[in-house]
């Protein structure tokens, strides 16, 4: 019995991520009927989070008293790359709720309705990183094209990490209809406490480790670093992979336990 | 060689919310291991299917009857692949085409075409598969202009006749119908009931949940009669629906 439920969850994500076909249209169609009925659609992700970036830049630069130049291309690149983890993990929480359509009509994997948030998500990123171009020209930000593939690599590492957390905070959050409400406000808690608005170097050095050991920290350090024209720390990658490893372990067990229940609880 | 074969099929169906399926619940009884017993009666379970034994082979088809709660709609989505049961054998060899509910189905925002093409996709259909049969598709839910307007817009006989037109499109060796073919008008029903007769003739199995007994009548060719999840009758339909009438 064991052996065939680890044999159902392990072809669960394996059919989901072959059926990319679905969940990559399900995934646009969702930004398509949000900005459907707006002039210049998608495109108000970028403007809006542009204002914000732009005028959180200029206050929060002064008030740390930092170079514009470093502040600015530090905030914004945090900024974008935790509005992608933060939502994708705030959405994920609904996402077989939000399926539930698909889920009581027909026999997919439930793999595919979280692929179908990450990718929703993801697509949001790539509006979200235009804002940071002017950024970059304007204060002239040296970034090597080298840095490119090291870019898209670090993009997949985000995209399978969040989609094993993403189906982890599924599973339980259609299971106990609290989680919703924690996971919200844990991460508004996080955002002040990861370094997004603020640099670790302004912590007291004992501090240092708090912000180091952050998961969210050397998330959002996979793309800032190459996006303001660093290499990330092996650290980052180190750590990236134990969090990968951990998530997948955790999520195979969580599958194999309850993946036939979901369609219950809904 | 379509089949449907389901061996002491029993579907415990947990309810929560009866008194709550909060986590605070959960912590609490970790924090007081000992000190208050909670009894595992916080959530109820239902028993939707009890030993149900049955066995479909190519040509049938089967009307399912019974009162509310009997477990039809449990039934059927067992036959899709919907809820797995963790008590008996279940077998279904053939492509599964299923209708189960018209409003769960289409997307209200997204526009008819649209949805062709997600539900199509969520079928198992390739895209250039899907651009093929669209026509078809189009011609038979006969909505014209409408299938660029949102699904919202429809009412619920123009969804159905959409819904129905997506659910057969994949050409299913399994039909699997809830409720759903009684919402039509005469004209959509004439034509359900030609669309089921081809895919019979293509010698596979129809199975259908109704209260309509002239629906039962003028489609199937078997019946079964479900109460409390379990089956009381099997057989022609004749005599299935003079039983259905007479049992209590």
């Amino acid at each position: 019995m064991n052996k065939r439920m680890s044999r159902l969850a392990l072809l669960d994500i394996q059919q989901g991520i072959r059926s990319w076909h679905t969940w990559l249209l399900l995934g646009v169609q969702d930004i398509r009927l949000r900005y459907r009925r707006s002039v210049i659609g998608p495109f108000w992700i970028t403007l809006s989070m542009a204002i914000m970036i732009y005028t959180m830049g200029f206050l929060y630069g002064k008030l740390f008293k930092v170079d514009l130049s470093i502040y600015y291309p530090y905030l914004a690149a945090g900024i974008i790359t935790w509005t992608l983890i933060a939502t994708t993990i705030t959405e994920s929480v609904e996402a077989f709720f939000q399926s539930a359509n698909y889920i009581l009509q027909s026999k997919l994997p439930y793999s595919t309705y979280i692929l179908r948030i990450v990718t929703r998500n993801f697509i949001i990123f790539l509006h979200n990183l235009l804002t940071l171009l002017p950024i970059l020209i304007i204060f002239k930000v040296k970034i090597s094209f080298l840095i490119l593939p090291l870019l898209f690599f670090n993009m997949a590492l985000i995209f399978i990490c969040g989609f094993c957390y993403a189906y982890i905070i599924a599973i339980v959050g259609t299971r106990y209809q609290d989680v919703k409400q924690i996971i919200v406000s844990l991460t508004q808690i996080f955002f002040l406490l990861t370094p997004i608005m603020w640099m670790p170097s302004m912590l007291p050095e004992r501090f240092g480790l708090f912000a180091e050991l952050n998961p969210f920290y050397q998330l959002i350090n996979l793309m800032r670093q190459p996006l303001t024209g660093h290499l990330p720390e092996v650290f980052t990658y180190v750590y990236t992979f134990s969090l990968l490893a951990t998530g997948f372990i955790v999520l195979f067990l969580l599958l194999r336990r309850t993946r036939h229940r979901i369609a219950f609880w809904i | 060689m379509a089949s449907i074969s389901l061996k002491n099929i029993t579907l415990d169906f947990p309810v929560y919310g009866v008194s709550g399926r909060s986590l605070k619940k959960k912590l609490l009884k970790l924090s007081t291991v000992g000190k208050i017993n909670y009894d595992d009666g916080e959530t109820v379970v239902i028993k939707a299917l009890k030993n149900i034994n049955m066995d479909l082979s190519s040509g049938d088809r089967v009307g399912l009857i019974g009162p509310n709660g009997a477990g039809k709609s449990s039934l059927l989505r067992v036959l899709t692949g919907v809820y797995e049961p963790l008590h008996g054998e279940i077998n279904v060899s053939g492509k599964v085409g299923s209708l189960l509910s018209l409003s769960l189905g289409l997307e209200p925002e997204s526009s008819g075409n649209e949805n062709i093409t997600i539900h199509c996709m969520v079928n198992g259909m390739k895209p250039a598969e899907i651009e093929n049969k669209r026509p078809k598709i189009a011609e038979f839910a006969g909505l014209g202009d409408f299938l660029s307007m949102p699904c919202r817009t429809y009412s619920s006989g123009m969804r159905l006749r959409l819904a129905f037109a997506i659910a057969t499109a994949i050409e299913p060796e399994i039909l699997i119908l809830d409720e759903v073919v009684g919402v039509g008008d005469s004209t959509f029903l004439d034509k359900a009931k030609k669309r089921i007769n081809s895919i019979i003739e293509k010698s596979k199995i129809v199975v259908l949940a109704s209260h309509d007994k002239e629906i039962i009548k003028s489609i199937c060719n078997k019946i079964i009669v479900l109460k409390d999840g379990e089956i009381q009758f099997t057989g022609a339909v004749d005599e299935g629906l003079a039983f259905y009438e007479n049992s209590p």
